[in-house]
């Protein structure tokens, strides 16, 4: 099982990196570029908690082998604040106590970033559908919901 | 968790895929999305010493019309399959399937529609950590000699799962097979052996490369349903699909097909025929409900988190359901 070469990009920087083929997107992530913010909750598909955008898409960092992130764009949680300033859906999530442990938070911000670059004014239904994929276990997921709806287009006094 | 060791290919052609399939044979696995594959290296239920991937086959993601049918190809993401406009414009079943499986972040653009057909079937003895199964002994899928749930199988009772599946076989699909011998067609019904420990028509050489499924010819009514615990993140307990065509306000076409009960989806063969020419009543549903649950009573085992009686009786639920909602919705 011998390492192979794969490029990809990551929050914007090129990296070249010899991976083993049995090596998942989280591992070369948090191991080789010390991307802690995606997390390894159940590692089978299951919690969210290891979502990353691929190529603008949501994925599995846990399902995903690294050879298959070869010649990919990949963004993480650590990738959206810029110039010391925090994305607004991270402000939103701070400001809204969408965030109590914080272990589902890069996930779920992670979804809800694809989500509205894709459909700037979702409805509540497609923000819950969107993040039907991710797990909280502290917060009850009402907060989280309103932290991503405040974010979005829709005037909250005229609703959607 | 990590994965288990192996080699890995990228081959830019389909032959070149089978030539390294047929090389390494049943120690080689195919990896499309992975969303199904490797989670199941992970749990060491499948120990492969080579994974193939699909990713740089382009040809397998194409959507076509081809004559009278719609050519899914195989690797086309669930994302890009359910957006199609000739899919969503003939087929809206099957958009409506994809929706109910696991969740957009998991699946939507991961997950192919050849990856979803050929899920591994499930069980509750078999997908679990090694760790879990280490108490409980090997099943015949993992080298043991009996079935852990039915003492006297034959065959693994594992459940085929994949939403997608009891569609294609109500639309009746084919299949196109390529192996060292060349293509093959085979029916989507056929393509399901029944037997868990090889449940697809597929030889060690072979690949699944696209879906074929003919256009109707008249607009047809259908309708997909499957009972779930939670509405996301979760495999369904049952489900089933009915495909119908009328002429004159009765029925012309009539299949239903129940899936999640056992190893592979069942088709209700005697409706197709009996169902000919009638109008939709209740006493048509009682029917399906009964022909339903007289189908899958010998079929069901003790291998899901629901129970088999819950799951015999939800089965004829389900058909109810699909043939009521297929038969008394608006056509297209
Ligand atoms: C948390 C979670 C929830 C899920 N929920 C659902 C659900 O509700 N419904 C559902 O149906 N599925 C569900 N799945 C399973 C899976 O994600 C989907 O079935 C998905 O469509 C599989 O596609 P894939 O491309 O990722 O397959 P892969 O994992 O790449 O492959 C699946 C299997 O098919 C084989 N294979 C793939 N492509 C081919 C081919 N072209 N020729 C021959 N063999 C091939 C692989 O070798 C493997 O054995 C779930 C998975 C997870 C992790
Ligand atoms: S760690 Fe990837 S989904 Fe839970
Ligand atoms: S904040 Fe703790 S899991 Fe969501």
């Amino acid at each position: 099982m011998k390492k192979l070469l794969i490029t990809m990009t990551v929050n914007d920087e090129q990296f070249d990196l010899m991976v083993r083929p049995n090596e998942t997107l989280t591992e070369t992530l948090r191991e080789r570029l010390g991307l802690t913010g995606v997390k390894e909750g159940c590692a089978e598909g299951v919690c969210g908690a290891c979502a990353v955008l691929m190529d603008q898409h949501p994925v599995r960092a846990c399902l995903t082998l690294s050879m298959e992130a070869d010649g990919t764009s990949i963004t993480t949680i650590e990738g959206l604040a810029s110039d010391g300033k925090l994305h607004h859906l991270q402000e939103s999530f701070i400001n809204h106590g969408a965030v109590q442990c914080g272990f589902c938070t890069p996930g779920m911000i992670m979804v809800s970033k694809a989500l509205l670059d894709e459909k700037p004014s979702p409805t509540d239904d497609e923000i819950k559908e969107a993040l039907s994929g991710n797990l909280c276990r502290c917060t009850g997921y009402k907060k989280i919901l309103e932290a991503v709806r405040s974010t979005t287009q829709i005037d909250p006094k005229k609703g959607a | 968790m990590r994965l288990p060791a192996f080699d890995y290919y990228s081959p830019t052609s389909i032959e070149n895929a089978i030539q390294i399939k047929n090389e390494f044979g049943g120690s080689a696995v195919i990896l499309a999305g992975g969303t199904d594959l490797i989670v199941n290296l992970k749990n060491r239920v499948i120990a492969p010493s080579v994974v193939i991937s699909l990713k740089n086959l382009r040809e397998l993601r194409k959507i076509d019309l081809a004559g009278d049918s719609l050519v899914i190809g195989a690797g086309a993401s669930l994302s890009q399959v359910a957006c199609n406009e000739n899919v969503q414009r003939h087929f809206p079943i099957l958009v409506d399937a994809i929706k109910h499986i696991g969740a957009p972040s998991i699946q939507r653009h991961r997950g192919s529609i050849g990856g979803n057909l050929c899920l591994n079937p499930r069980c509750l003895f078999y997908n679990q950590s090694f760790f879990w199964r280490k108490g409980k002994g090997s099943c015949l899928r993992t080298g043991g000699k009996t079935c852990l749930a039915l003492e006297k199988a034959e065959s693994c009772q594992a459940i085929c799962s994949a939403d997608t599946a009891p569609v294609i076989v109500a639309l009746s699909g084919q299949l196109t097979i390529v192996g060292r011998a060349g293509s093959r067609s085979c029916s989507a019904q056929e393509f399901f052996t029944g037997k868990g420990e090889t449940p697809f028509n597929l030889g060690p050489d072979e690949i699944l490369t696209e879906i074929r499924i003919p256009i109707p010819w008249a607009p047809i009514s259908s309708s997909y349903k499957r009972l779930s615990y939670r509405s996301a993140i979760d495999f369904p307990v049952i489900n089933a699909a009915c495909v119908a065509t009328f002429e004159q306000e009765k029925i012309f076409r009539f299949r239903l097909v129940v899936s999640a009960a056992g190893p592979a989806p069942i088709t209700l063969k005697d409706l197709e025929s009996t169902f000919i020419g009638r109008e939709p009543s209740q006493e048509l549903f009682s029917e399906a409900e009964q022909a339903a649950v007289r189908a899958v009573e010998g079929i069901v085992v003790d291998n899901s988190i629901a129970s088999k009686q819950y799951r015999v009786k939800m089965a004829g639920v389900m058909a109810r359901r699909v043939t009521q909602s297929a038969l008394t919705a608006s056509r297209r």
